[in-house]
């Protein structure tokens, strides 16, 4: 072989393998692609992965993402319908449906979320400003607390907890897609979901908030400390009202008991003195006498009395012979 | 093990068919035409390395996710297998055994026996809105496995930040529709369950291929500025029980006493009445048994009586006058004022 030859050998092997590799592409799992032809898209796009032909040199390739894409907004301080202010930041899941339209409408991904940065956030905040914000932050299956739980709230809020929830969060996540829906389907765009990720107020309405929390449970706290003290008055109050229960029943039986002992010893002594009432008053008199209560008196008798007489005559006067 | 987040070890970018041929071009065409002792040598070479990059290993835990072209043509499980080389058959491992973690409201610095947690609080994270419109401070963590590496790898592209943003919104719904002080308390373990169910609809529902294993809240607190009033409330509930333990304590206290001491009243009435009873019954026979007799001789026992009861006073008096009954004029000198003393009281019968 001549050198010239060889040389045309290898030329000829290169300028096949150019074609040949130009001719092929690849798209990866997770991907879709679609061709261009001098810039103007050809054919239907391409959503199995593998290994695909093209005309070298004249189609060229445009590889976009086939999964479930991340939208995330910036926090956003929007009003509720009450006034309050409130961050909202949302999420939202969104892939490419129609390469050709994307490619054509917002051209990247870059493209596509500042298109859904407008979009979004302009869902978000005129349903968030169009509801009280109990409806932003419960849901449709809130249920009024039990009375027992509402005994530590505050009386004035209470009205605010029964209220039922005529939307709820996730209705009006639904309507946040439902308007987004309206808009998106022009970029090729699918919105899966839009989901409230955070939602807090903002630092003003905070502190107004925490302030508000302080004075309920100090509230609650002070109510149960007079709970303690009239429960323990009632407390001390029955077992007062008991303890004069008991003694009076017992000062009452008791007395009861005296007096029957009493009414017996009194019957007693009657039925025995009753049979000679004198010789009674005699005899109890001398006892009395006896017990000693002259001990230490001065007793003046005369001769006259039946102890001294004889120490005036030994024969009294009514006995002497006549 | 639990794992932070996920790092698709052995994910190589995806080759271009083009690249290859690129690849084999250069070797050819700086080359004379490969025939020799040193071309056999490169061939031999050329061989070792196709074969080095023909073998990969996947670990116990991992699952590998064999794409030809980009196209997903098989997964295998631990151990060595084959495949084509120069970046026609590529390989990535997805770690399905292992239970990965991710964190919310706090971060584990340091894992270990004694895990340090970054000092940080990250209150985006963990702080959120009640159902009573309080603020609340949840900490909590989210367990989940790759069930399917395949639809983890495919279908969502970043499936981490996917599953922290879904558990936030719904840690967030579910915590709205309740309220603190049951978020607090006794709704802990509904809340993990609602998560849960909630987030694996979600995902399932997005085709990531994650299973979530658990969720489980850790801190659940009131916001620091308000702790000192929830510790307010927990000690006024204490003081409240325990006035309520003294007086009932008193209670306990004094009535067994009073009713001992009610016994005991009735008990010494009842002694008494027994004791008057029977002193009665004995001086009254005793007076009918003297009766008996005096009825027998009156006139000398009533004087015996009068005589025997002065014996017994007499000598008792302090001093004694016998006067004359006829004497008139006594008491006018007659000093008394030293024996009279008032009588003491008459005894009980």
């Amino acid at each position: 072989m001549t050198r010239a030859v060889r040389m045309a050998v290898v030329v000829l092997v290169i300028l096949v393998l150019l074609v040949v590799s130009g001719a092929f592409y690849t798209v990866q799992e997770g991907q879709q692609a679609i061709l261009l032809q001098f810039g103007k898209v050809v054919g239907d796009p391409i959503t199995d992965a593998g290994l695909h032909f093209k005309l070298p040199f004249i189609q060229n390739v445009r590889r976009f993402e086939k999964r479930l894409l991340i939208w995330d907004g910036d926090p956003e301080e929007i009003p509720t319908k009450g006034r309050e202010f409130i961050k909202v930041d949302a999420t939202a899941r969104w892939r490419i449906v129609d390469p050709r339209k994307f490619l054509e409408s917002v051209a990247t991904e870059q493209g596509a979320q500042s298109r859904l940065d407008d979009i979004i956030d302009s869902a978000v905040r005129s349903q968030v400003s169009g509801n009280e914000l109990v409806e932003v932050v419960r849901s449709a299956s809130w249920v009024t607390p039990e009375p027992e739980v509402l005994q530590e709230i505050p009386a004035e809020r209470e009205e605010e907890l029964k209220k039922k929830i005529s939307l709820g969060r996730e209705e009006i996540t639904r309507a946040i897609v439902a308007e987004a829906e309206k808009v998106v389907p022009q970029f090729g765009i699918k919105l899966i979901d839009v989901r409230i990720k955070r939602l807090n107020y903002v630092q003003s309405v905070r502190e107004k908030v925490y302030s508000r929390m302080i004075s309920e449970r100090k509230r609650i706290a002070a109510r149960f400390r007079s709970e303690g003290e009239g429960d323990s008055a009632e407390v001390l109050g029955n077992m007062e009202k008991e303890l004069r229960q008991i003694r009076s029943t017992a000062y009452r039986r008791a007395q009861e008991v005296r007096g029957k002992a009493d009414a017996e010893a009194t019957k007693i002594y009657g039925n025995a003195f009753n049979k000679d009432p004198e010789f009674y008053t005699f005899s109890r008199t001398l006892e009395a006498y006896k017990e000693g209560q002259n001990k230490n008196s001065v007793l003046i008798l005369t001769t006259d009395s039946d102890f001294y007489r004889y120490l005036k005559e030994a024969v009294p006067a009514d006995k002497r012979p006549r | 093990m639990t794992a932070q987040g996920w790092d698709p070890r052995g994910g190589r970018p995806p080759v271009d068919l083009r690249d290859v041929f690129e690849r084999f071009r250069g070797r050819f065409a700086g080359q004379r035409m490969p025939l020799g002792g040193i071309g056999g040598i490169v061939v031999l070479v050329l061989a070792v390395l196709l074969l080095w990059s023909s073998w990969f290993t996947v670990q116990p835990e991992e699952t590998g996710v064999v794409q030809r072209f980009g196209k997903v043509v098989r997964t295998v499980g631990p151990g060595l297998h084959f495949k084509i080389p120069y970046g026609v058959e590529t390989v990535l491992l997805v770690p399905t055994a292992r239970v990965l973690k991710e964190e919310f409201g706090f971060r584990t610095a340091v894992p270990g026996r004694r895990t340090q947690y970054s000092p940080r609080d990250f209150l985006n994270e963990s702080l959120m809105l009640t159902g009573d419109l309080n603020v609340i401070d949840v900490d909590w963590i989210v367990q989940y496995r790759i069930d399917d590496p395949v639809k983890f790898l495919f279908q969502v592209r970043e499936p981490v930040d996917t599953i922290r943003d879904v558990s936030e919104a719904v840690m967030r719904r579910i915590v709205g529709n309740r309220l603190g002080s049951d978020v607090l308390t006794v709704g802990r373990e509904t809340v993990q369950e609602e998560v849960k169910l909630e987030m694996q609809k979600i995902l399932a529902d997005y085709e990531t291929g994650v299973r979530i294993t658990a969720v489980k809240l850790q801190d659940v607190t009131p916001p620091d500025p308000v702790k000192p009033a929830f510790n307010e409330v927990n000690e006024a509930r204490q003081d409240k029980e325990r006035t309520i333990n003294q007086a009932q304590e008193q209670a306990n206290r004094e009535i067994p006493k009073a009713r001992g001491e009610a016994a005991r009243t009735i008990a010494e009435a009842q002694g008494y009445g027994l004791e008057r009873v029977n002193r009665a019954k004995g001086e009254a026979n005793r007076f009918q048994a003297i009766l008996a007799e005096y009825r027998k001789a009156p006139e000398v026992t009533r004087k015996r009586l009068y005589l025997e009861a002065l014996t017994v006073i007499l000598p008792e008096a302090k001093s004694l006058y016998i006067v004359d009954a006829d004497q008139k004029a006594l008491i006018p000198w007659l000093s008394l004022d030293s024996g009279l003393k008032p009588a003491p009281a008459e005894k009980q019968p």
